[in-house]
């Protein structure tokens, strides 16, 4: 089974995005924020970084750029969820070295969707 | 930064999203709550980004839960807070007090909208459309009636020689975003100009940068769009280069807008034109599928269903939270029911001891030992009991900094609320009760007590009002203080309105007579009636509800200081803490609380003066003598009056000596209405039952007290 890690600092968030992946059979992890996630992603086998963009401690692109340096993390697969599509977020998810993005407010059907083209 | 919120995809028609609604109610009530504290700490003058940050993540977060959950009138809400306190993190402009009025304001929308929600869409419809207006005013830099300007202030110039630099053709409006065209150059070393672009990459908020081919070999042309002023960019590229290599046009005015969309190198794959695509991959990015990425971002948005807020899914959504909780809800009567079963259990266990007294402890060894052992349980058990009653004082006090803050702003007064003890705890049933006396002193004191603030600094004090709320506990009771900085009683105006209203006083009055002035009905300091306070029912009505509550108030002030109101409350009404003693037949109850003392006497120490009254003495004090049998008219066991023992007693501020023939002993009585049962009885407070069966009277000891005075 495939293992997902989901970081949101919304309790209500996290547990729709846990449940609509357990859902479609993944295993997920939770962290709360970034630096959480940090801690869970080295103690955890993650296939993929699902991660929300606003968060206390440390966002999703700083959460990003922290992955991206270690290489256990060189090459998995980190989405970003966010609420914002600016191009300047885009740009700054990008240069971090995210995957790709995923607006908020989502599907829970398209959220699946994503991640089945990103891991299999 | 007006748009409107674009109401996004919500769930998909095989799911379900109502299980979740109740955790997203809970966090958004959590999140409300922290953003309005937030709020309310915010020092408008030196507003760090922590706390910036800290307040936008509260909106944020509501919007994209609400969003997602299909609540699309509070995500709208939300979501102008968001943008107006983006821009306040962004600086883009200066917090002032009509920004934070409004986003309470919408706070307290938000929550109304999220309770109408949670109620099935039950309840009063709130319309949001006029703070929807007023954010977006001041998100757009509009600042209604006479308010400060609230575009940002430019920054500290950075430490480099002026040098004129080549200024844009198009005026710099702050807060828009702008497409430039930067040109940077001639340079010596190209990575001069890569600096640039990293500037824009570590500066969040800063904008979005790329790269527009050049003509010339030495110089980088770069296409940017941002918010920042000319002049702000323009400090950020000094640190790289040097101010006269840069140069600023407006591309739309250049004319090479549209040629700078054509560029080679995009910068994520797809089309992000209005932002509207719902996913995208970066080309190359690691994990990223090939080929997918153009075409996700070109997929159509529409077929996405919403999820409309079921109110039959209710039921469900509660038994989920219910799990989830550690903490049930149950209904105040059972908890009473429980109180008043522990309180006959109580008197119980008083007649099986006092029955048991006479038993020959070796014959009965075990019913005794077993007596013991309910003796402690039922102690344990009525503790345990009425401890669910209690609850902390937080809960009266956190109503008190935001109703002090709309009452300061509204008499242009500056004031500070210090709240100390909000652990304290405190029957359920008095903490109702006591809030609303609570809030009359709170108002009282910021109306009547703090001045404004010229006055306050021609009087050499701070700008700032504080108004102190304490709460402690003080042997059997609760002390709840209200202390301000203020003016103070004046004693002069007091005597003269107290004359004016027919009440008989003296000059030679103590201080802490005159204050009890103010307790008299229909008294009022104030020069005139204000919308707050001052109409003349008030500090009457404070002491007659705090009176009911076998409560006593005291006041302290020092003109031109400020006053203090101290509140003394028993910790529950139910059951207390007595000493009983005997007068005769009787037994009278007397609450421990009062207690100060109890001593035989000297008939010398005993002195008789006018009207018969008399006065003992003790430690070189003397205090009045009251004799119980004369106030209940109950024949005394000792007809020759060789009794020496007395009480003394504390109520008010003052004490007197109680008279009596026996003491009885010391232990917790059930508190029975004697009003609600029989009627108002002067000097009783109540009544209980005793181990024996008989009936008892509590005694009122400010009554007895106050009997004494006069």
């Amino acid at each position: 089974m495939q293992s997902i890690l989901a970081v949101d600092d919304s309790p209500s968030m996290r547990k729709m995005v846990s449940f609509t992946l357990t859902g479609a059979g993944y295993h997920v992890v939770e962290a709360v924020d970034g630096q959480d996630a940090l801690e869970k992603a080295e103690t955890h086998n993650i296939d993929l970084v699902l991660a929300d963009q606003n968060m206390p401690r440390l966002d999703g692109i700083g959460l990003t750029r922290k992955l991206r340096e270690h290489p256990k993390f060189k090459t998995i697969p980190i989405l970003i969820l966010t609420t914002e599509s600016s191009d300047q977020m885009k740009q700054a998810g990008r240069t971090a070295g995210a995957t790709g993005w995923l607006v908020k407010p989502f599907d829970p059907n398209r959220l699946i969707e994503v991640i089945q083209k990103v891991i299999r | 930064m007006a748009e409107t919120y674009q109401e996004g995809s919500g769930a998909g028609a095989d799911f379900d999203l109502s299980q979740f609604y109740q955790i997203f109610f809970e966090e958004a009530g959590e999140n409300l709550d922290q953003m309005e504290q937030m709020l309310l700490n915010l020092d408008l003058s030196s507003a760090n980004d922590e706390e910036l940050n800290g307040i936008f993540r509260c909106a944020h977060s509501i919007k994209g839960g609400s969003a997602t959950f299909g609540f699309s009138d509070v995500a709208e809400l939300t979501h102008q807070m968001e943008s107006l306190l983006d821009r306040l993190r962004r600086h883009e402009l200066q917090p002032i007090p009509q920004m934070v009025d409004v986003l309470l304001e919408s706070a307290d929308a938000s929550r109304s909208l999220l309770a109408r929600h949670q109620a099935g869409g039950q309840g009063e419809a709130v319309s949001t459309t006029s703070l929807v207006r007023r954010i977006s005013d001041l998100a757009a830099g509009l600042v209604p009636d006479d308010a400060a300007p609230v575009a940002a202030p430019p920054p500290p110039p950075v430490a480099v020689a002026p040098a004129p630099a080549p200024k844009a053709s198009a005026p710099a409006v702050p807060g828009q975003a702008r497409q430039l065209e930067i040109q940077i150059g001639p340079l010596d070393r190209p990575e001069q100009a890569d600096a640039i672009k990293e500037l824009f990459r570590d500066i969040p908020g800063l904008g979005a940068i790329r790269d527009v081919p050049g003509s010339q070999a030495n110089t980088r042309v770069f296409a940017v769009e941002t918010t920042s002023t000319n002049d702000d960019l323009l400090d950020l590229f000094a640190f790289h280069v040097a101010k006269e290599q840069v140069l600023i046009r407006d591309a739309a005015a250049s004319g090479e807008a549209a040629t700078a969309e054509a560029d080679d190198e995009p910068m994520v794959a797809v089309d992000t034109s209005g932002g509207e695509a719902p996913y995208g991959f970066f080309n190359g990015a690691p994990g990223a599928p090939h080929g997918e990425a153009a075409a996700a971002a070109h997929a159509p948005l529409a077929q996405a269903p919403k999820a409309a807020p079921k109110a039959s899914a209710e039921p469900k959504v509660a038994m989920q939270a219910q799990m989830e909780s550690t903490t049930i809800r149950v209904d105040v009567k059972k908890v009473d029911q429980l109180i008043n079963l522990v309180g006959e259990l109580v008197i119980t266990q008083a007649m099986l001891a006092q029955n048991s007294r006479g038993l020959d402890a070796g014959a009965y060894q075990q019913l005794l030992a077993g007596l013991a052992d309910l003796d402690r349980n039922t102690r344990d058990l009525q503790e345990s009991v009425m401890s669910i009653r209690m609850i902390p004082m937080s809960i009266v006090f956190s109503r008190f900094p935001r109703m002090l803050r709309d009452l300061a702003n509204k008499l242009g007064k500056k004031v500070e609320l210090v709240t100390l003890g909000e652990a304290t705890e405190l029957d359920k049933g008095l903490v109702e009760k006591i809030t609303d006396p609570l809030t009359h002193l709170v108002r009282n004191s910021c109306d009547h007590g703090i001045e404004m603030p010229a006055d306050r600094l021609a009087k050499g004090k701070s700008e700032h009002g504080t108004i102190t709320l304490s709460a402690s506990h003080q042997g059997g009771s609760i002390v709840i203080e209200v202390r301000d900085d203020g003016r103070g009683l004046s004693r002069e105006k007091i005597l003269s309105k107290a004359q004016e209203r027919g009440i008989e006083v003296s000059d030679q009055m103590s201080d802490a007579d005159v204050w009890q002035l103010i307790f008299a009905p229909g008294f009022s300091t104030a020069d005139e009636v204000t919308d707050v306070s001052g109409r003349g029912v008030g500090m009457d009505v404070v002491k007659r509800n705090i009176a009911a509550l076998n409560g006593s108030v005291e006041i302290d002030s020092a003109e031109g200081y400020g006053m203090k109101v101290s509140v003394r409350l028993p910790l529950t009404l139910a059951i207390m803490d007595g000493m009983s003693v005997g007068v005769g037949e009787e037994v009278y109850i007397l609450p421990l609380s009062s207690v100060v003392e109890s001593f035989q006497v000297n008939a010398d120490d005993v002195s008789t003066v006018a009207q018969g009254s008399q006065l003992v003495k003790v430690r070189d004090e003397y205090m009045p003598v009251i004799a119980l049998e004369k106030i209940f008219q109950v024949p005394r066991f000792d007809l020759n009056k060789s009794s020496n023992i007395m009480v003394v007693v504390e109520a008010d501020g003052s004490r007197v000596a109680l008279l009596v023939d026996e003491l009885l002993g010391q232990h917790q009585v059930v508190v029975k209405n004697l009003e609600s049962n029989y009627r108002k009885v002067p000097n009783v407070s109540g009544a209980t039952i005793l181990g024996d069966g008989t009936v008892a009277l509590i005694l009122d000891t400010g009554g007895l007290v106050r009997r004494a005075r006069h």
